[in-house]
């Protein structure tokens, strides 16, 4: 039993504070042999939860506390002061929490004291009063603290000190946390001051009768660490490591201490290692006690939240399983929704889905898109509720992946929300339901990572700018990493040697510090929720956007604390949906029910088929359009599947091969056990969803729901040898018991085990799957819409804005130019009526480019066809986005669809580019031409710059620019020389700017009505490729010819072959290839290879790149825009591509907007 | 005419503009590496201008030691100055404009090229935080600010506009609706039509001397009147300009054919010879030359002088001049290393300090001396051994209990009869020059004894190296 116990540390929560992460400090502790330790980061909590966690592991009791920054007046005007002065304005008092009241006083005291500033005050700002202090007392315990604690004072820096004012301020400690609750702290550090001070506390105790602590003020777990908190000294403070100087510490000596170190230092005053056992018995609170209760749900007089619920559900439930299109019928599901009732009731869950559901409601009145993902999509009561939009009876889906009363362990339900407004309404509705300390946004831990975390390091160590760059190029941000790719090898190539002392210490240094954190952030959409009172289990703190509240603690750390929590994630594509909903009514005149779509829609398997799916939900990168033609979807289901597929673990786990191959009906469809037949018959014997793998366990090893989900988190993310051992010896048992054994055996319990990491839920597939079918739906039947509101929704997805138009273009639709007398500030729908087909130059350029692609503009169905196809009553299933949709049940039927099927394009809609297309164009300055022109038309340049004043000068020249100025038409006023009106005619763009240039200058009021005397431009008009260089420059894209269109005919003399064309050569040909990169990736999963999309005017090729060729053209294939690729021609299952042999870039002069790099 | 003069690789030693003069007294620095020279009436001494521009290129490529400048330069002949800029700037080898024909030779160059200034080219676009696009730029000695010249070169590059030729081509009365001024300027540096006067530069006067001697002289006495001749000469003409200096450069040209050279710098201003002389004599006896004196040369770096006149309630401090010379002969007694001011490092290492140069803080400080008089307390005093004594210390149980240490000029030997410590310092983690150390303070006993009868203590501060555990003793208390 050890003798003495480590009451005051810090870890690197304290953020620059402390160098170790609590698990560190906790695993020191356990070598130590320590029975209990405290954590008291300076003004948080934040690392508590995973000190808790660590300790909870090891046996070791976790006493929590914080040091808290304290202003104080000067001289106190607090009567019960006895001090006058404490030497200091701002101090730092270190607490403990004694018991849960001290915890949750602490809680609402870093509240108060962090909700008052915003989340970047200035040191010393953010600090709590006297009178705060004292009326959070209750429960904790003081320590006087080391050399920043209240009794430093001088002695620290000048080793001499005023004992009159200790006294005063021991006094006031003493009255403000209660006799006993004060204890003198004694830190032995090996310096002169610090022992001068020491005596004189020796000195204050006894006369005051306080108790003795020994502590050692710990920052760091090992003496080695000490590096890392001076490198964290030297980033706090903005200086190198040879100019902190006594900034830094005078020795390592902060480190965990073994209790014998600590008795042998303090071994004149045994009672201040003795105290150190007292206190720790005393402090009865460690966070198992966290007193956190889910908030109740108000429900009508009369009910009990679990008797409104089941009403709530009854009245869903009805309403979804009507039996009807193949969905189970009332009773059919009520078995399912009754035994999940039971259970919820059980675990006492109801208000939680009630709040859920609650918000639910509330999106649905407001008229906010919401669908529910993840696991919650595999209970019927969600889907009752309409939290989820997939039948998890009809999809025969395991309810215990998402809640099991084995786990102990909340529920986690994810709603997916249109990004942006709409989803700040909900979090803002959340806010104000539950009060502002009621509700916040789970944290975020930024971690030294990378890049930054190198050029931090090489910085402190005073590198120069050039050797900082170089190392902090070393730090590879591509996915992939050779595994030949030794650090040595790294630096050696880029000119530095590891066996030089500073570099060698930047390397030690960067890894030491990586992973640790360096702030908080915000996480995206997590929610924690406990009715005006979660101040008192976590303190609250300001997020750095207006109006949010984050806790001091993250996802991870809120799960494991045991607090629910609800995520409001924003999904780019929600927006589009709703953005596209909206666009269709008021432009085709039609009302699209996203919960009844047509489930058959011919055009959108078609286009699946075809891998034709750029823009769509989820299916629309580079791997998922080379999977399309192999597995060509015909149902609903096979989207769930295409979009489960493409994914680490099926990749890894070598599953998509033998699926595609079963499925195609090369390869026999055989099963690891004729007991599993059930489980995998829709996947054709290949497990591809985690539900499939908790089946697998139930079946084979008769595990309980709950111990098949146990399983699976065994083998997830933190997954550990030990348990892992633990549920494989399990699993294997079972299977023995039901017979199986042998090679099947083995073979199950590598399926499961290796899917399990990197599985997806096939509950999250299908929700995943309905949003992509919508997006196909919405972009196969209503292009103008819907590519106005994916463009009106930018950045999101996988492609940039020009591909998005290109591709547009290419089935069809007319795009019309920037224009200030039409556009809006978002992209719109407008009829092609004759009157504005003349606009512009570039209007009706680039539909022609695709034409031989097989769905010109004489295939197109028209408008009035649209509309009666969706008028009709749909034989076959609807289906659903939202709300109560109706799921199609499993087996689907099958959908034929002719391989050529157009797009239709209703060809009296174009779209017309939004002003936030311009670059550099403020939105305030866009809604004030949106305004202005409202109001009347814009009769001349010189009248669009009066009556907009908003525009500054550049923001016109940059509209003239990309030609939003051509049509306006030409002043009519009557010129004082010149009285007849001068006839119309066209603007170019080099006429606007030449007018805009006299307009915008500033003329006295003399020369304000002065007309210029010819008003004619000597310029000359734009060139194709300087109208295509504006474009970019201005836009980032062009409706005109594509780029590679305009070298056509030197690409023809390379005997450069179009990317449309490559599909009908045959496989193994050679072939050139030529275009613009618009996407480059390099997936961890792909074992180095490198695949490029080149895009022409006729459509895109893909191109695979090998390892070997990639470390040859490294440079060309990361960097330049236009490529030209020699290689063969891949041309399998409708699947084409190229595998490059050489790379050549082409210096074409044009501008071109930047790939989309995944690395 | 003007003939414009710019080398691309002059080397950093030499002066264009000096080697301007050579040709003409009417010569504006254009930037560091152009000038432009007016050379009406040159044609009588050179035959003709391009006889001059010939001449010019032909120095100009021989070594500096030649009078050249040791490099290649481009000339341009033109009859307006920016004509000749840009003509020696974007056209090597020599260039001559015939009056009229401004835009036959610059109507090709890119628009962007006007942006050539005094002493910077602009990058187009340049993203640079501290990109001059913001500054005041001198195009062709037209003060013009630098984002007004870039937006109209963005506004003609927008236009299609090119070359000095289309940008020649439109009409100026438009032009200067559209750009002002500024772009009426450049339209007509466009052209070549513009006319001004040069921005003339004066030679710099040079404060230096210089003495041969018909006979090498090898006494100090001799020196001293040479020397005060040369620096009365400096001083009075320091005086002249009502400049002073703060650095004093003595060449000497020695027999042996080496060249013996001493710099004196000086914390304040000064334009006392005879304070220099005794200076340098000072210097020289400290630092004699190798063998007999052939030539002297002095020079001086031209500073304005110091204020002489102070605040009434400044305390009263040596003149800066007695000063200097107290100092220099402190110098020549205890060595270079060992006069000045102690200066603690910013630093925990124990006993870190360095010696600066030895000035007078004549700023006001707020200290209050009354008070500190008032806060005067006890201190102990502590008497540092330089260097520490080596030592033999015992440390049973790991507390020093006898201790013998020895050293050149004292030892101290005897049992601890009490201690404190350790006190621990480590640090430069991250050099080779890192430290870690345990200091311990004890108590000896004395063989003196006290007039009360009791035997005195003597008290010092030792250490041990934590690296090779080595002991030593670092002095002792008062």
């Amino acid at each position: 039993m050890s003798e003495y116990i480590e009451l005051h540390a810090r870890s690197a929560f304290s953020f620059l504070e402390g160098a170790s992460v609590p698990e560190q400090l906790i695993a020191a502790c356990a070598a130590h042999e320590m029975p209990a330790m405290a954590l008291l980061d300076r003004d948080g909590v934040y690392g508590a939860a995973r000190f808790h966690l660590a300790a909870k592991k090891t046996g070791i009791k976790a006493h929590i506390g914080a040091e808290i920054t304290v202003k104080v007046q000067r001289p106190m005007s607090n009567v019960q002061c006895r001090s006058q002065d404490f030497g200091q304005s701002v101090i730092t008092i270190p607490v403990l929490a004694r018991n849960r009241t001290g915890y949750q006083n602490l809680c609402r005291l870093i509240t108060v004291m962090k909700l008052r500033v915003p989340k970047y005050a200035k040191p010393g700002e953010c600090a709590v009063t006297t009178a705060e202090l004292a009326a959070h007392a209750d429960g904790l315990i003081c320590l006087t603290g080391g050399g920043d604690g209240p009794l430093a004072g001088d002695w620290e820096t000048r080793g001499r000190g005023d004992k009159e004012k200790m006294q005063g301020i021991a006094d006031w400690l003493v009255d403000t946390f209660g006799k006993g609750n004060v204890y003198a702290e004694l830190q032995r550090h090996f310096t002169r001051h610090e022992e001068v001070r020491n005596q004189a506390v020796i000195d204050l105790a006894r006369r005051h009768r306080l108790p003795l602590l020994a502590t050692n003020g710990v920052c760091y777990a090992s003496l080695f660490q000490r590096e890392i908190a001076d490198v964290f000294t030297c980033l706090r403070n903005h200086v190198r490591l040879e100019n902190a100087g006594r900034l830094l510490a005078g020795n390592s000596e902060t480190y965990l201490k073994p209790p014998g170190t600590m008795i042998e230092i303090f071994a004149d005053l045994p009672e201040a290692i003795a105290n150190t056992l007292e206190l720790s018995s005393r402090l009865e609170f460690t966070l198992e006690d966290l007193g956190y209760e889910f908030p109740k749900y108000p429900v009508p007089a009369g009910q009990t939240m679990a008797s409104f619920l089941r009403q709530r559900t009854d009245e869903g439930a009805r309403l979804r399983y009507t039996g009807r299109n193949g969905s189970p019928t009332y009773e059919g599901a009520r078995q399912q929704i009754e035994r999940e009732l039971k259970l919820i009731e059980k675990l006492k869950l109801e208000g939680y889905f009630l709040i859920v559901w609650d918000i639910i409601q509330f999106c649905r009145r407001e008229g906010i898109l919401v669908q529910g993902r993840g696991s919650a999509a595999n209970s019927a009561v969600c889907y009752s509720l309409g939290i989820t939009a997939v039948d998890p009876v009809g999809m025969e889906l395991l309810f215990e992946r998402f809640l099991s009363e084995e786990r102990g362990e909340w529920p986690d339900i994810d709603l997916d929300l249109p990004s942006g407004d709409q989803r700040e309404r909900a979090i803002q509705y959340v806010y104000q339901r539950y009060g502002k300390l009621g509700a916040a946004m789970t944290a975020n831990v930024i971690t030294y990572r990378g890049r930054s975390a190198a050029r931090e390091v090489g910085k402190v160590l005073g590198f120069e700018e050039e050797t900082l760059s170089r190392l902090s190029g070393l730090v590879h941000t591509w996915e992939w990493k050779d595994p030949n790719d030794s650090t040595e090898r790294q630096f050696r190539e880029a000119g530095l040697d590891l066996r030089d002392q500073r570099i060698k210490k930047f390397f030690q240094l960067y890894q030491a510090v990586l992973d640790l954190p360096r702030h908080l952030g915000q996480h995206s959409g997590g929610l924690v929720i406990c009715q005006d009172q979660l101040d008192s289990v976590v303190p609250l703190e300001q997020a750095a956007m207006p109006g949010r509240v984050v806790v001091q603690w993250d996802k991870e750390d809120c799960a494991d604390m045991g607090i629910v929590k609800v995520d409001l994630l924003g999904l780019g594509m929600m927006a589009v949906l709703e953005d596209s909903i909206k666009l269709i009514r008021d432009a085709y005149r039609e009302e699209v029910d996203l919960a009844h779509l047509p489930p058959d829609d011919p055009l959108v398997y078609a286009a699946l088929q075809k891998a034709d799916t750029i823009g769509m939900f989820q299916v629309e990168s580079r791997a998922q359009m080379s999977c399309l033609p192999r597995l060509r979807p015909q149902r609903f289901y096979d989207i769930v599947v295409q979009v489960a597929i493409i994914r680490p673990g099926p990749i890894v786990g070598n599953m998509v091969h033998p699926f595609l191959k079963r499925r195609q009906g090369r390869e026999p469809v055989v099963y690891p056990h004729p007991l599993l037949e059930p489980v995998l018959k829709r996947t054709l014997g290949v497990p591809l969803f985690q539900e499939q793998l908790l089946k697998m366990a139930m079946i084979c090893a008769g595990f309980s729901g709950g111990e098949a989900e146990e399983l699976r988190r065994a083998f997830g993310f933190k997954r550990s040898e030990a348990r892992m051992k633990d549920v494989e010896v399990k699993l294997r048992q079972g299977m023995a018991r039901n017979g199986i054994t042998g090679k099947a055996q083995d073979e199950i319990v590598q399926s499961i085990t290796s899917f399990a990491l990197y599985g997806f839920p096939e509950s999250h597939a299908a929700s995943f799957a309905l949003l992509a079918y919508a997006s196909a739906y919405l972009k196969c039947n209503y292009l103008a819409a819907f590519t106005a509101a994916i463009l009106n929704n930018q950045p999101m997805g996988f492609y940039q804005p020009f591909t998005l138009i290109k591709d547009a273009q290419r089935h069809g639709l007319k795009i019309r130019p920037i224009d200030v007398t039409r556009s809006d500030w978002l992209c719109t729908i407008e009829t092609d009526d004759p009157e504005t087909r003349g606009h512009g130059e570039a209007g009706t350029r680039g539909s022609g480019d695709g034409g031989k692609r097989g769905h010109g503009e004489g295939e197109k169905r028209g408008h009035g066809e649209a509309e009666t196809r969706n008028g009709e009553e749909s034989p076959s299933h609807p289906i659903s986005v939202s709300p109560f949709p109706r799921v199609p049940p499993s087996p689907c039927p099958r959908v034929s669809v002719s391989p050529h099927l157009p797009i239709p394009v209703s060809p009296s809609l174009v779209l017309r580019l939004g002003l936030r297309y311009v670059k550099g164009l403020s939105e305030q300055s866009g809604k004030a031409i949106e305004a202005a022109r409202r109001k009347n038309p814009f009769a001349s340049i010189d009248d669009f710059y009066q009556r907009v004043p908003e525009l500054r000068k550049d923001e016109l020249r940059k509209l003239a620019a990309v030609g939003a100025l051509n049509f306006i038409q030409p002043s009519q006023r009557p010129k004082a020389k010149d009285p007849t009106p001068k006839s119309e005619k066209g603007t170019n763009r080099r006429d606007a700017l030449w007018q805009i240039a006299r307009v915008a200058r500033p003329a006295g009021s003399l020369f304000a009505d002065l007309h210029e005397a010819d008003a004619g431009s000597p310029l000359l008009p734009m060139t194709l490729p300087e109208r295509m260089d504006a474009d970019f420059r201005g836009t980032g894209l062009t409706i005109g010819r594509h780029p590679v269109a305009l070298y056509r005919e030197e690409l023809i003399k390379l005997d450069v072959t179009r990317a449309i064309d490559i599909r009908e050569l045959r496989n193994g040909r050679a072939v050139r290839v030529a275009g613009w990169v618009i996407v480059r990736q390099r997936p961890g999963t792909a074992k180095g290879f490198f695949f490029l999309t080149l895009e022409d005017e006729t459509g895109v090729a893909n191109v695979i790149v090998t390892p070997q060729l990639f470390a040859r053209y490294r440079l060309v294939l990361v960097d330049h825009p236009f490529l030209l690729i020699e290689g063969a021609l891949q041309h399998q299952d409708n699947v084409v591509s190229v595998k490059a042999k050489t790379v050549r870039p082409l210096s074409f002069q044009v501008m071109a907007a930047q790939s989309h790099d995944f690395h | 005419m003007f003939a414009c003069v710019h080398g691309q690789a002059i080397p950093p030693n030499v002066s264009l503009k000096e080697f301007a003069y050579g040709f003409s007294p009417l010569v504006e620095e254009t930037a560091l590496n152009t000038v432009v020279i007016d050379v009406e009436g040159c044609e009588l001494l050179f035959g003709s201008a391009y006889g001059l521009a010939n001449e010019i290129a032909k120095r100009a490529s021989e070594p500096t030691t030649a009078g050249g400048l040791g490099c290649k330069v481009n000339v341009a002949l033109a009859k307006n100055p920016d004509a000749a800029i840009y003509a020696a700037h974007f056209f090597t080898g020599i260039t001559f404009i015939s009056p009229g024909e401004e835009l036959t030779c610059l109507g090709e160059l890119p628009i962007e090229r006007l942006r050539v200034t005094s002493n910077v080219t602009l990058a187009p676009n340049s993203q640079a935080k501290d990109s001059p696009s913001s500054k005041s730029l001198n195009v062709g000695h037209l003060s013009l600010e630098g984002r007004e010249v870039e937006e109209i070169l963005e506004t003609l590059r927008l236009w299609g506009i090119r070359t000095f030729r289309e940008f020649a081509a439109l009409p100026l009365a438009p032009v200067s609706e559209r750009f002002g001024q500024a772009g009426v300027k450049l339209h007509q540096l466009a052209s070549g039509k513009i006319d001004r006067n040069l921005k003339l530069t004066q030679a710099a006067p040079r404060f230096e001397s210089s003495i041969e001697l018909d006979h090498p002289i090898s006494q100090l006495e001799p020196l001293s009147f040479l020397l005060a001749r040369l620096l009365n000469q400096i001083c009075a003409n320091l005086h002249a300009y009502a400049l002073a200096t703060n650095e004093v450069s003595l060449s000497l040209k020695l027999e042996n054919g080496a060249v013996h050279e001493r710099r004196l710098s000086l914390p304040q201003p000064m334009r006392d010879p005879r304070v220099f002389l005794r200076l340098l004599l000072l210097d020289t006896e400290m630092h004699p030359p190798g063998s007999a004196v052939l030539a002297i040369t002095i020079k001086c770096e031209p500073v304005k002088p110091r204020v002489l006149q102070s605040g009434l309630f400044i305390p009263l401090a040596p003149e800066p001049e007695k000063l200097e010379l107290t100092l220099a002969r402190l110098t020549k007694l205890l060595g270079s290393d060992n006069v000045g001011s102690p200066e603690i490092l910013n630093t925990h290492r124990p006993d870190a300090f360095q010696v600066k140069r030895f000035t007078l803080n004549l700023k006001k400080t707020k200290k209050n001396r009354q008070s500190a008089i008032g806060n005067r307390q006890s201190l102990q005093g502590f008497r540092v051994y330089r260097p520490p004594l080596r030592a033999l210390v015992q440390t049973p149980r790991g507390i020093p209990t006898e201790l013998s240490a020895w050293g050149q000029n004292r030892s101290v030997h005897g049992k601890v009869v009490s201690v404190s410590g350790p006190w621990r310092t480590t640090g430069n983690w991250w050099r080779s020059d890192r430290w870690a150390r345990d200091e311990w303070d004890v108590a000896i006993e004395n063989h003196s004894i006290s007039p009360g009868g009791e035997r005195g203590h003597a008290l010092y501060r030792i250490y041990r190296e934590l690296g090779d555990g080595s002991w030593f003793v670092e002095g002792t208390y008062d």
